[in-house]
């Protein structure tokens, strides 16, 4: 039983790359954007029911922002009365979560309009995501009241595929998450992401990988709202083995013994006597040439 | 008779023991007597066995000597000889107070050592009840081993910080009145250690002089009477205890003095009073030597030099263990000094410090190595992540037009509907699949042996892996046998491990298999491959069988397996002593034959 002091922040990371549920959506039109909003929306007021204390924080994941949809700057907290829009509380439902629902869905309408086509932008800018998620926990850290301790997580809904030029920015994300106590967990729709299995690893959160995207919000309250401490007692899908097989650098293959470049680290799955990173020459011992016997010339007799 | 190795430091005759005659022997550990004319000990006691000595008072006819066992055994020499009994019993007690110190720590370190260890490690307790209790291994090769390593830790620990001595000592002896005109001295036995350490004269008077010439208290009466203690040493006249002691302080001084300052740069100007001017608050006129000095002048300069040899006197106290050292130093100093020229003649020390007051190591020449930069052609490789590459779906500018603008009007009408997240199929599905033994809880049960085995069998199990790598490692260090000593090892060693075997491991495979496991067709003929110790059979048998009872028995094979592998060597006796008989096996041969 967490102490009354203790803050437990969840923090929702919503890949909203409009290209994947586009194309998603005409496939299957029963599982669409807007059903993932509605899941994620009660994931969060459920956490935020759960206790007093705890916070909730949600980033859409687009492939030109990273946009936070709740807590928005747009929102001026405790006018509730003169506020035109919403007045106040409809269906008798705590202040807290109507306000939240409003922004949100507010926040990804605006977030949507403003979506411009770009062809070359087409990865969703998830490493950037985590980056500014990190950044909120530290900021909300160091606005705590002396002796409040908060433990934070970030759960990450991840639907298109992993781009593999975010890596170095997702690994130091990953580490700084780690250093920082924060877990990262992992809800993936679609295709299985090495990335984020790796993060999960890393920072002991759960990856995992949901067969029906349609009962999403089941999923969500099962698995991933109970707190860290609580994960312990409950019986929960097992961690995933991580493949952390490095890839060659001529071919990209994930391999398990290769060549290193002892001068640039650079990994090759054949040898090669010159590295094509760093241009040092390399010998690699021969098997020893056998010269052939001379015949000696047979001496007249 | 003496073992010819032993040394005898000491032959007294004309002792008597149990009303007889004979000749008393001291050697370098034991004390032993022989009675007149024969040729064994008939009296023979280890220094390490005699607790202490007690001799007869000064007064008595008998000159006796008493030894006290540990055992509580007593046993008296009786010095004998006419004119030099006293001397030979002096000499006999002094050798032995010298002796007995030594041998009696050694013993009961031991000991003592023995009983740490077990207490502190409750693992190596337990090992120790498995194999020596149970009589496996001696209690001499356990201890083999590890006495060695931690004898040599147990040193460091001994030396305790050494304590100083307080300056003020002899302050501190505050004389009280008495009343009736006599004062009261009161000395505690800090104070007469300092006293010691300080003066060794007074410490070898002590000494020679008490018990036999005077008590403890005399000693101290006189030494405070004496003109040595008080301020003004002038009058030598009297003759005193002392005296002697007063001019060997003399000559300790001279030689201090007489060994040079070592570090002259040491800044004695800054002890000095500040003063304004010449004149001013310090007067610095310079003493004229050769006129007569008054009787006041003559008392100074002696509480001056008392002051100063009794502060160099602390200090050489606290530093006279070092002092072997520090002698050999200023010795080679000096006759370096002699033998060369005046520029070479500087203390060591100052030359040090010289050194590191000129030189500036940032000002020095760089003399780093040259370095040869890295270029690399191609690092974007690098930030590439282990994604291997993949063919990605092809998505013309028109899917991307289509896709954005789907989304766009999707969002545009979108009300959330909070009631209709889940419909209950889809949520039973999904609980279905999440439960244990359904389509996301794969991979959990290997979890489970821990809960499976019992915890008592886990310990004893893990008691019997300790037990079993600690006879292999005896067994194991024995290899390359190069001496007949290891030989023998060997071979007990390998006794020892057939006996650990029949004693130890092949009951508790009984009973884990008697208890705990069901009596399963191929779990019995799996149990007897294991009895059999051929492993390499049951890995094979291994594949076709329900997966729990697979992952048990093969968790404590791989707990027993990895200990009897190596017996398997044993089993083939042959093989050993034919390897060991031609002694021409090396360390790779031997292996090659484990399996």
């Amino acid at each position: 039983m967490a102490s009354d002091d203790e803050l437990s922040l969840l923090l929702i990371v919503v890949d909203v790359n409009p290209l994947w549920w586009g194309r998603k959506a005409q496939e299957e039109p029963e599982f669409s954007l807007s059903k993932c909003i509605d899941a994620i929306m009660v994931l969060g007021n459920s956490h935020l029911v759960m206790n007093r204390n705890n916070r909730l924080a949600v980033i859409a994941s687009h492939c030109q922002e990273s946009h936070f949809l709740y807590p928005s700057k747009h929102w001026k907290g405790g006018d509730f009365a003169s506020d035109e829009n919403s007045a106040g509380s409809r269906d008798g439902k705590f202040e807290l979560l109507t306000v939240a629902n409003d922004l949100i869905v507010q926040e990804i309408k605006h977030l949507t309009a403003r979506t411009q086509v770009r062809g070359q932008q087409t990865d969703t800018l998830l490493a950037g995501s985590l980056a500014k998620a990190l950044c909120y926990i530290h900021r909300v850290t160091k606005q705590l009241e002396a002796g409040q301790e908060m433990k934070s997580r970030i759960l990450v809904i991840k639907a298109a595929e992993d781009c593999a030029s975010q890596y170095m920015n997702f690994m130091n994300v990953i580490f700084a998450a780690q250093k920082q106590g924060v877990l990262i967990d992992a809800c993936v729709l679609d295709a299985e992401s090495g990335l984020l299995q790796q993060a999960c690893d890393i920072t002991g959160g759960l990856y995992l990988k949901i067969p029906q995207t349609t009962s999403l919000g089941q999923y969500l309250l099962w698995v991933f709202l109970p707190d860290p401490d609580q994960r312990s007692q409950l019986v929960l899908p097992p961690p995933v083995h991580v493949d952390y097989r490095a890839a060659c650098f001529c071919h990209r293959n994930l391999i398990e013994i290769g060549y290193v470049c002892s001068v640039c680290l650079s990994i090759f799955c054949n040898f090669s006597p010159i590295c094509t990173t760093c241009e040092t020459a390399f010998k690699i011992a021969l098997p020893p040439v056998l010269k052939a016997k001379k015949k000696k010339p047979k001496l007249g007799t | 008779m003496t073992t010819s190795s032993e040394d005898v430091l000491l032959a007294i005759k004309r002792v008597r023991q149990k009303k007889q005659d004979g000749i008393l022997f001291l050697m370098a550990e034991r004390i032993a007597w022989t009675p007149e004319g024969k040729d064994r000990f008939t009296v023979s006691h280890l220094y390490a066995d005699i607790r202490c000595q007690k001799i007869s008072p000064d007064g008595k006819a008998k000159i006796q000597l008493q030894l006290v066992l540990h055992t509580g055994e007593t046993t008296n020499f009786h010095f004998t000889n006419e004119s030099s009994a006293l001397k030979d019993r002096d000499a006999v007690k002094d050798l032995l107070q010298q002796l007995l110190p030594k041998f009696k720590r050694k013993t009961n370190k031991e000991l003592e050592e023995k009983n740490r260890m077990l207490q502190e490690d409750p693992l190596l307790f337990q090992l120790y009840k498995d194999l020596v209790v149970s009589q496996v291994i001696s209690a001499e090769e356990f201890w083999a081993n590890r006495l060695s390593l931690n004898s040599v830790d147990s040193s460091l620990p001994n030396h305790k910080q050494e304590v100083g001595i307080s300056a003020a000592f002899l302050a501190d002896v505050r004389p009280q009145t008495d009343g009736c005109n006599g004062l009261r001295y009161n000395l505690t036995s800090d104070i007469i250690e300092s006293i010691f350490r300080t003066y060794p004269a007074v410490k070898q008077k002590y000494a020679e002089n008490v018990p036999h010439n005077m008590t403890e208290k005399e000693f101290w009466t006189r030494f405070f009477q004496s003109h040595y203690f008080h301020r003004d040493r002038i009058s030598m006249g009297v003759q005193d205890l002392f005296s002697e002691c007063a001019k060997l302080d003399d000559k300790g001084l001279k030689t201090m003095v007489g060994q040079g300052v070592k570090n002259p740069l040491i800044d004695l100007t800054s002890l000095d009073d500040q003063t304004l001017d010449e004149g001013y608050g310090v007067s610095s006129a310079p003493s004229s030597s050769g006129c007569t000095k008054s009787v006041k002048e003559t008392s100074n300069t002696a509480i001056i030099k008392r002051f100063n040899l009794h502060s160099a006197m602390v200090l050489a106290a606290g530093l006279r263990k070092h002092e072997p050292q520090n002698e050999q130093n200023s010795e080679t100093s000096s006759t370096d000094g002699n033998s060369r020229d005046s520029d070479f003649f500087q203390p060591p020390l100052k030359k040090v410090k010289l050194q590191e007051a000129i030189e500036y190591q940032d000002l020095k020449q760089e003399n780093g190595k040259k370095t040869i930069a890295l270029t690399l052609k191609k690092s974007e490789r690098y930030s590439h992540g282990p994604v291997p590459v993949q063919s990605q779906p092809y998505t013309t500018s028109q899917d991307i037009i289509n896709s954005v603008n789907y989304i766009k009007h999707e969002m545009d009408n979108y009300t959330p509907h909070l009631n209709h997240v889940l419909s209950s199929s889809a949520a039973s599905s999904a609980i279905t699949a999440l439960s244990p033994g359904g389509l996301l809880m794969q991979g959990g049960a290997h979890q489970a042996i821990n809960q499976m085995v019992p915890n008592d069998i886990q310990s004893e199990l893990k008691h019997l892996y300790v037990a079993a790598g600690e006879l292999l490692r005896h067994f194991w260090s024995c290899f390359p046998v190069n001496s007949p000593f290891l030989e023998e090892k060997v071979v007990k060693m390998k006794s020892n491990l057939e006996r650990f075997h029949s004693s130890k491991l092949r009951p508790f495979q009984e009973k884990v298999q008697r208890q705990y496991l069901s009596t399963n067709r191929i779990c019995m003929i799996k149990f007897e491959n294991f009895g059999q110790w051929g492993l390499n059979d049951a890995n094979l048998t291994g594949q076709k069988q329900p997966k729990q009872l697979v992952s048990k028995v093969q968790y404590l094979k791989i707990k027993e397996g990895e200990g009897l592998r190596n017996v398997d060597l044993l089993r083939s006796p042959k093989h050993l002593n034919s390897a060991l008989r031609k002694r021409n096996s090396t360390i790779l041969e031997m292996s090659a034959n484990a399996p």
